[in-house]
């Protein structure tokens, strides 16, 4: 017989197959055997424990061990957070550790129309903890710090007066007063000394803000960025700003809902539809229509809203036609009248400002503060420059410059700026051309403002 | 003799009647027998029902050829599992890959199973083709099946770039734009080979369709052909070449020369190495059971390795792919690393002229070398310059395979894998 026994590869044949049943043995454990199941049976068991019917007990009890998700599509996302976190709608989880821990104020924010990844970020399709609180690698939205998680309202809603998110109207507003925009895009304006901010709160994280802010050139090398005296909660404010800055592109219905209807919100509305061409508030603006100093006074508020929807409704043969403004504009612009006695709010109309209150919005509006400091006092280092390594202050802008001067050399900007020590690298801050971004009805103002920096009666001795 | 028990188990099942009507004969006991289990069988008749004992020495082929051929089973069978899931788009591949690892029964395993086994089935048909060419088996009569040899080495390593591309991240993204690349460097035809790769000058959802395309109809679809081949002209030419081939054992019976009075069986007209032909019976032995136990035993062993490394490393899934945020430095599949590292010297040389001299060498081999001398034998000292040549060949490709994957970072510049990586500056 020719043909050798093939006894001696039946050890190897039983091993084999050993190890390849051994294997799929494995595989099925790690597929079948998931944390998420734990969490479920656990919360079943609690819900057993807890029914005080046996028609409740029988029900609890037969609750499927399955994924749950949330499915968004408009949002392009699927959170299957509920696959652990099993009781965020049921208060009576009120005080219980996580995952079974219930979500106070979700009824604005219903669950089945937001899900969760939206405002806390992370993972939402993954089911293990690390994979869907995003602290793996490859995943870059982690989870927000609850302490930040106002910046989240920021995607949807406008972060500049939203009662709800005071955190971030705060951010919003160190921001401007610090003059970040000077430098920063972000949104449409802003200068290009700085990179753009629209997307920055999804690059980093509030550990690498906050060391940008105190200290710039520690975590990005070669950054001209002055190093910025934030207090301790303008920090956590503008770190917050940041961090609702994601370029995130809401669709729809929840970009609808950008606008709060708030008393400033309803000012702006008011300025940017035109409403004072025909309607005046405090003796500025058009005739044609009934002034509007006292509405709040003559009218309900229920009767404005009706009169935004539809005019002829309440007041038949008006002239005043319909807007088709959205609801939360009705609503602005409603609280916006009804609280029109109050002087604040009235007064922060531009046209019932003066043309210095209105130059130092605009001042502020483009940044300005962040080089040349509050109100053009200075004081911003500009290593190696040979005004004093500082960014002049413009106190005394009146007495070097003409208006036409002045007005050239914001729109042409200053690109060289003189170094102290030709040796050394040039000064990192120099002078955008403001050309195009700066509205050419704004520099009279805007002059007006910096000529009135000059301290009162110091030409006296000259 | 006291048969195994998964063989009495066989045994009785091939004996009713529905086990006789499927497989015919049960467990063979006569050559007879043995014989009629190859032959009467669809699925084993591909192979002959005798074989050389020289084929069945493990240090004859390695096993190399039929580990790629099981690989690529492997790679069908997750592969078309995997298509339940898969969406070709570019909103959905991404998500249809983290639906897989975290929702789908035995999704993670299947797409870890199916990238180890394509990663391995590149190597091994490379390893194969070292193979083929160390022991001089293109030689005559096997130059076609070189060529459909390479043919099927291109096609896999087109499998494995296609497939490179669909999980949709940014390993995926950015190795497929430097892949493609390379291939724009090509004189006149490289741009217009890009564009036609991709749809488009750059990535997107046209280049992903096309890739999904000929990942899973066109390419599988010709290497399924070119494996038929190939494996049938192994038999055609004699089964696996070895030492001891009897140097006329091909003769090419030229029709012409045939006289015209009498008919001809196919037999007669075939060429010289039917199985009948040059053969000693003595070196011959059944297929059943001896070579047909050793490929199930290689088979276990592949499919214990691909489940293993399946098991404990998960395929890789970097962020979703991000056409603005190039990693630095993009690399290309492995590879094609050596490739990248020969274009970073010169896009010309590097990227045109070396491998596509190195393929048109390949290509044309057997017919360049044609001396009938070491076949069959490893490191023939009759071939000594060919061998060396090939081997001075895939030291530097190794080298500069391992040079671009390992040794080199951010702008493509020298690191070693044991120094810190350079803290990235971020420059304003």
């Amino acid at each position: 017989m020719n043909e050798g026994p093939l006894h001696k590869f039946y050890g190897w044949f039983t091993g084999l197959s050993l190890l390849v049943g051994g294997l799929v043995v494995v595989a099925y454990y790690k597929d079948e055997f998931r944390s998420w199941k734990d969490y479920q049976r656990h919360f079943i068991q609690e819900e057993v424990r807890r029914a005080t019917k046996p028609q409740q007990r029988a029900l609890a009890e037969a609750t499927p061990v399955q994924i749950r998700q949330i499915v968004l599509p408009e949002l392009q996302r699927v959170d299957r957070c509920t696959t652990c976190h099993l009781a965020v709608e049921d208060s009576s989880y009120g005080g219980y550790p996580q995952p079974l821990a219930y979500h106070p104020q979700h009824d604005r924010h219903p669950f089945d129309k937001f899900g969760c990844t939206i405002c806390h970020r992370g993972q939402g399709r993954a089911t293990t903890m690390a994979d869907a609180h995003g602290n793996v690698p490859h995943w870059d939205a982690p989870m927000l710090p609850l302490r930040y998680i106002q910046a989240s309202c920021g995607q949807c809603h406008q972060a500049a007066d939203n009662p709800a998110a005071p955190e971030l109207a705060r951010g919003s507003q160190v921001f401007e007063a610090n003059g970040c925009r000077g430098c920063h895009k972000l949104g449409n304006s802003g200068g290009m000394v700085g990179p753009e901010l629209d997307k920055v709160g999804a690059r980093r994280s509030s550990e690498w803000l906050k060391k940008h802010f105190l200290t710039p050139a520690a975590v990005t090398p070669g950054s001209g960025m002055p190093p910025q005296k934030f207090s301790e909660p303008d920090l956590e404010a503008i770190t917050l700003f940041m961090l609702s800055q994601t370029g995130e592109s809401v669709p729809g219905f929840y970009a609808s809902m950008k606008v709060i209807p708030s008393a400033n919100e309803g000012r702006r509305l008011f300025q940017q539809k035109g409403c004072i061409a025909c309607h005046a508030i405090g003796g500025q603006g058009g005739k044609i229509a009934p002034a509007l100093d006292d509405v709040g006074l003559r009218r309900t508020p229920a009767w404005i809203v009706q009169h935004f929807r539809d005019p002829q409704s309440v007041s038949p043969g008006t002239v005043m036609p319909r807007f088709g403004f959205t609801e939360p504009e009705v609503r602005a612009l409603t609280e916006f009248l009804v609280h029109l006695r109050d002087q604040q709010v009235a007064l922060s109309l531009p046209s019932l400002m003066s043309p210095v209150e209105r130059g130092r919005e605009i001042y502020r509006k483009y940044g300005c503060a962040g080089c040349h400091g509050t109100d053009g006092k200075g004081g911003v280092p500009n290593p190696n420059a040979k005004t004093a390594q500082q960014v002049p202050a413009l106190t005394y802008v009146a007495d070097g410059y003409k208006k036409d001067e002045i007005k050239k050399l914001i729109l042409n900007g200053q690109h060289e700026i003189t170094p102290l020590d030709p040796k050394l690298p040039p000064p990192p801050l120099y002078m955008p051309a403001w050309r195009g971004t700066i509205a050419d009805a704004e520099f009279d103002d805007l002059i007006t403002y910096l000529f009135s920096l000059k301290p009162k009666g110091e030409d006296l001795g000259f | 003799m006291n048969a195994p028990w998964p063989s009495r188990l066989w045994q009785r099942f091939a004996r009713t009647r529905v086990g006789h009507s499927v497989f015919r004969v049960g467990l063979p006991h006569s050559n007879l027998e043995r014989a009629q289990a190859m032959v009467s069988s669809f699925l084993l008749h591909v192979q002959p029902a005798k074989v050389n004992r020289h084929a069945l020495r493990p240090t004859a082929t390695l096993g190399l050829g039929l580990i790629s051929l099981y690989l690529f089973f492997i790679l069908t069978g997750t592969g078309v599992l995997l298509m339940f899931y898969y969406v070709p788009s570019t909103d959905r591949a991404y998500d249809a890959m983290k639906d897989l690892q975290f929702v789908v029964s035995a999704g993670l395993i299947l797409r870890n199973m199916h990238r180890w086994a394509a990663h391995l089935m590149v190597l091994f048909v490379m390893l194969h083709l070292c193979r083929v060419f160390y022991t001089g088996a293109y030689k005559r009569p096997r130059e076609f099946n070189w060529l459909i040899g390479t043919g099927l080495f291109l096609l896999t390593l087109g499998l494995s770039f296609t497939g490179y591309l669909l999980p949709w991240d940014q390993l995926a993204f950015w190795a497929i734009t430097v892949g493609t690349s390379i291939a724009g460097y090509a004189p006149v035809v490289g741009p217009k080979l890009k564009y036609l790769l991709l749809g488009g000058n750059v990535v997107g959802q046209e280049a992903l369709i096309r890739f999904y395309a000929l990942h899973v109809i066109v390419l599988p679809g010709l290497a399924a052909l070119g494996i038929c081949i190939h494996l049938w002209r192994v038999r055609k030419d004699g089964g696996l070449a070895r030492p001891d081939e009897p140097a006329d054992s091909v003769q090419q019976i030229e029709l012409s020369q045939l006289p015209t009075n009498k008919s001809y069986g196919l037999m007669e007209l075939a060429r010289g190495t039917t199985p009948q032909v040059g053969k000693n019976p003595e070196d011959e032995i059944f297929s059943w059971p001896h070579l047909i136990f050793r490929e199930l035993l290689l088979f276990l062993a592949v499919v214990a390795v691909v489940l293993f490394l399946a098991v404990f490393w998960n395929a890789p899934l970097e962020q979703l792919a991000n056409p603005i945020h190039p990693p630095n430095p993009a690399k290309a599949p492995w590879y094609f690393l050596g490739l990248q590292e020969l274009v970073s010297y010169s896009a010309f040389w590097g990227g045109v002229v070396v491998p596509g001299l190195l393929v048109t060498v390949l290509v044309l081999l057997p017919y360049l070398d044609r001396g009938r001398a070491g076949v069959g034998r490893w490191f023939a000292r009759e071939r000594t310059v060919a061998n060396t040549i090939f081997t001075v060949c895939l030291v530097v490709a190794i080298a500069l395979t391992l040079i671009g994957s390992v040794f080199r970072g951010p702008n493509w510049s020298w690191q070693t894998p044991w120094q810190p990586p350079p803290a990235v500056v971020e420059g304003h």
